[in-house]
């Protein structure tokens, strides 16, 4: 790569910043020698300009960068990424001169943006901007989340994966990629019938309402699924397939902000019951395979697991992980 | 037997041109990692007054595009009555150095009931009559490879807009000169790459820029196409010239079909850009062994000695740190392969999977999938189906050779030419995509040894901007 640079435009900026700021040179001796608190809370400002999401298509974004700390900002290096595989150029800018309190500078970039797919979508840009001086926090990060399109009306919506079966045809299931899937009888046996109610962790949730045989959960590949209310925590009912069915969900709230949430489920088999911190709920009897039923006295589970929420505001939408390895059942929100 | 220009010394020894740019040692911005490859720095070509990029130059608008076609073989014939049927384009001139080629196109499209074009024909110099022509606005060329480089230079020098064959030309100072010879009159200079416009190219690029597959990391592509029986032809390569290649130097003759959509897939030249290339070569086994087993004695071609690799592997290093495979096989008996291999961070596209899907590629990419088993490509071609095939994808399957490539390559043409936007396909593009040949050659001829990728674009490679992932836009109404 090239060395970054500044562009026209931003060494302009630097130019009339320092015309307008204290010489560096009588910045006091103290401040510049002075160790940097690594613990220092960043209150240094970052904002990203809006992105053109109507690709294909080359946007330019600008990120502002605010100096509110009391000390001048110097040695200012701000970098900037899209959503993986979109393209930036660059990718980092340094700034510059340096920046009294109140003062911003501006980075500018490029980002390669897709053509808008259809349904909804969830594009996250980053910036991040390291200094010295300013708040002397050292480094200070903003994202920038924008959505297309609708979320889905409910889980119901999201359903596609068969992994209920009936024993008597087995053949349409395909839970774990390889034509096996739970047994609607032996299921029934563990007190999870079609529409029925499941309590779990504080929430109550209901088993999915679907015939064997037919789509009744959740491959979560980063689906957005309209929920409503609040509460502490957003319970989820499922299992995981293969290994590391673990993922994030992004819950939105009907103010525009947004937190996240780490939770993993244990294979539907043979991980602990409590791998990644889940809570099991229901234990069936072996399973069902492509030719019938089969393994029997090996224990097929659904498990809950759940992400904080902030209580103080009201979900609007979910976006479940980008991992197809865990398998929702049904979500829902806790006291 | 036509006259057919000498193939430069360079090319078949391609030493000489090593220790040239070895000598020549202009540093580049990048020079700390090209050095560390071991690659000879590319010499850098500095415009003359005057002379300024073509990125981003729209085409003049054009109510018509007038075609002329330069080359009437097995593939000029075929896209002439092409370019025919195009919407808002008429080929008004044909040429071939023999007159009956040239007439008997001009035949079959007049009784296509398309305007009967201008003849040209007898001798090497023909084309340079028709160039004079001022009905003609895009030169098409079709010639054997030798020819490319100078028919194309006196297409632009002419004034005209031209499209050319794979490839463009076979020397790194040819393809400079192209550059600037395009710089200096304004006209686009355009590598006739259909199997960019293929469907499962073009949705693999959209892919790439959604992120599917992450942050792309590597790409294989190539030509490995078993020519055998044509090249030993008597009546398919006028006069065996494909095959005479063979017998000159050791290269990547023509890996530009699958490298081209897996540059594109990388942005090369829009973000990124090639720096540095290292060549492999296997024997040459394959066309000695077939003439031994299927050629009689008395064919002229036993006086021929072949010393191309079968199988030529280009290792193309990027600046963003992503790696190209791009390889040339005509000579071995192996099924049609252009491989189309992209892959990153969280995923991998292949073509050519064999019965897998309709497509005959296929995909890996999380979270989608798991479990360390393929799916078909199916459902993501027809998800990220570019706009081009969405559009004319049935009027390609019924005009078109090649899958519908040809016909969707030349609407495109037509249709940038007469909206007047900027091409998907640059003079910059081209010869970034030739390039591996010369590039081979001195690699090879060094055992191997990395050399330095020129960048035609004189800098403006970081630039991003669009190519062949296009915005949707319409053919100009035919009046």
């Amino acid at each position: 790569m090239k060395p970054a640079g500044l562009i026209t435009s931003l060494r302009a900026m630097a130019v009339a910043a320092a015309v307008l700021l204290v010489p560096v040179a009588d910045v006091p001796a103290v401040a510049a020698a002075a160790p940097q608190p690594e613990t220092a809370a960043p209150t240094t400002e970052l904002t990203i300009s809006p992105v053109d999401l109507d690709g294909p298509a080359i946007a330019a974004v600008k990120v502002t960068v605010k100096n509110t700390g009391p000390d001048r900002m110097r040695s200012l290096k701000v970098s900037f990424a899209g959503p993986v595989g979109w393209l930036v150029q660059p990718t980092a800018r340094s700034v510059k001169g340096t920046f009294a309190a109140g003062a911003t500078a501006t980075a500018d970039f490029q980002i390669q943006v897709p053509e808008q797919r259809p349904g909804f979508t969830v594009r996250t840009f980053t910036a991040t901007a390291t200094y010295k001086g300013g708040d002397g926090a050292q480094a200070a990060t903003a994202t920038r989340t924008q959505t297309s399109g609708t979320a889905l009306p409910n889980l119901a919506a999201a359903y596609n994966n068969v992994g209920v079966t009936d024993e008597n045809d087995t053949a349409p299931g395909d839970y774990d990629g390889d034509g096996n899937s739970f047994s609607a009888q032996k299921l029934a046996d563990a007190g999870l019938t079609p529409g029925g109610k499941v309590e779990a962790l504080g929430a109550e949730l209901s088993w999915p309402d679907a015939a064997p045989g037919t789509k009744g959960n959740v491959s979560s590949t980063g689906q957005a699924i309209t929920l409503s209310g609040s509460g502490s925590k957003l319970v989820f009912l499922g299992s995981g397939v293969t290994s590391g069915a673990v993922g994030t969900a992004t819950v939105h709230y009907t103010d525009g902000t947004s937190s996240t949430g780490s939770f993993g489920f244990p294979n539907w088999s043979f991980d602990p019951a409590d791998a990644h911190g889940a809570t099991l709920v229901a234990s069936s009897d072996g399973r069902n395979r492509p030719d019938g039923y089969g393994n029997a006295g090996i224990a097929y589970r659904i498990f809950a697991h759940s992400v904080p929420l902030d209580a103080t505001k009201q979900v609007e939408f979910v976006v479940l992980p980008s991992n197809g390895n865990i398998h929702v059942f049904d979500m829902a929100i806790a006291p | 037997m036509p006259d057919i220009p000498a193939v430069s010394r360079r090319l078949l020894l391609g030493g000489a041109l090593a220790t040239g740019a070895l000598a020549a040692g202009v540093g580049t911005a990048h020079a700390a990692p090209l050095a560390q490859a071991g690659a000879a720095p590319a010499p850098t070509r500095r415009r003359r007054p005057g002379q300024k990029s073509m990125i981003d130059v729209p085409f003049d608008v054009h109510k018509t595009v007038r075609v002329g076609v330069i080359g009437l073989g097995q593939r000029g014939s075929g896209m002439s009555e092409g370019w025919s049927v195009v919407p808002g384009c008429t080929v008004t001139a044909v040429c071939d150095i023999r007159e009956d080629r040239a007439r008997r196109t001009a035949d079959r499209l007049a009784a296509n009931g398309k305007p009967r074009p201008a003849e040209y024909g007898g001798s090497d110099a023909s084309y340079a009559q028709m160039l004079r022509r001022d009905d003609v606005d895009l030169v098409y060329i079709a010639t054997p490879w030798e020819f490319h480089y100078r028919q194309g230079k006196d297409a632009l020098l002419a004034g005209k807009h031209v499209i050319v064959e794979l490839p463009i030309a076979t020397e790194l100072d040819e393809l400079w000169d192209l550059v600037d010879t395009s710089e200096r009159t304004r006209r686009h200079l355009i590598l006739s790459e259909n199997c960019s416009y293929g469907r499962n190219e073009l949705a693999m690029l959209k892919m790439s820029h959604e992120g599917l597959f992450g942050d792309v990391t590597n790409g294989h592509g190539g030509y490995l196409h078993d020519l055998r029986a044509l090249l030993f032809s008597d009546t398919y390569y006028t006069d065996a010239w494909r095959r005479l290649w063979h017998t000159r130097s050791t290269a990547s003759f023509y890996p530009m079909h699958g490298l081209a959509p897996i540059a594109a897939a990388m942005d090369i030249n829009r973000g990124d850009r090639m720096t540095v290339l290292r060549a492999t070569a296997t024997e040459p086994k394959g066309l000695a062994d077939y003439r031994e087993r299927f050629i009689p004695k008395s064919h002229p071609s036993w006086k021929e000695t072949y010393v191309n690799g079968d199988l030529v592997t280009c290792l193309i290093d990027t600046d963003r740190g992503r790696v190209i495979r791009a390889e040339h096989d005509v000579s071995s008996p192996r099924p049609y392969s252009r491989i189309n291999s992209l892959a990153g961070s969280r995923g991998i596209f292949e073509d050519y999977a064999g019965v897998m899907a309709t497509s005959g590629g296929r995909i890996y990419v999380e979270p989608d999938h798991s479990g360390h088993a393929w799916k078909p490509f199916d459902t993501y071609r027809k998800e990220f189906d570019h706009w081009l095939w969405k559009k004319i994808g049935d009027d390609a399957a019924d005009n078109g050779g090649h899958g519908g490539m040809d016909y969707v390559l030349q609407w495109r043409t037509v249709q940038l030419m007469r909206a007047g936007l900027v091409p998907d396909i640059d003079v910059y593009d081209s010869a970034a995509w030739c390039a591996p040949i010369p590039l081979s050659v001195k690699s090879l001829a060094a055992g191997g040894r990395p050399v330095e990728v020129p960048d035609f674009t004189r800098g403006s490679w970081v630039n991003l901007r669009l190519g062949l992932d296009s915005r949707t836009s319409e053919m100009p109404p035919v009046a």
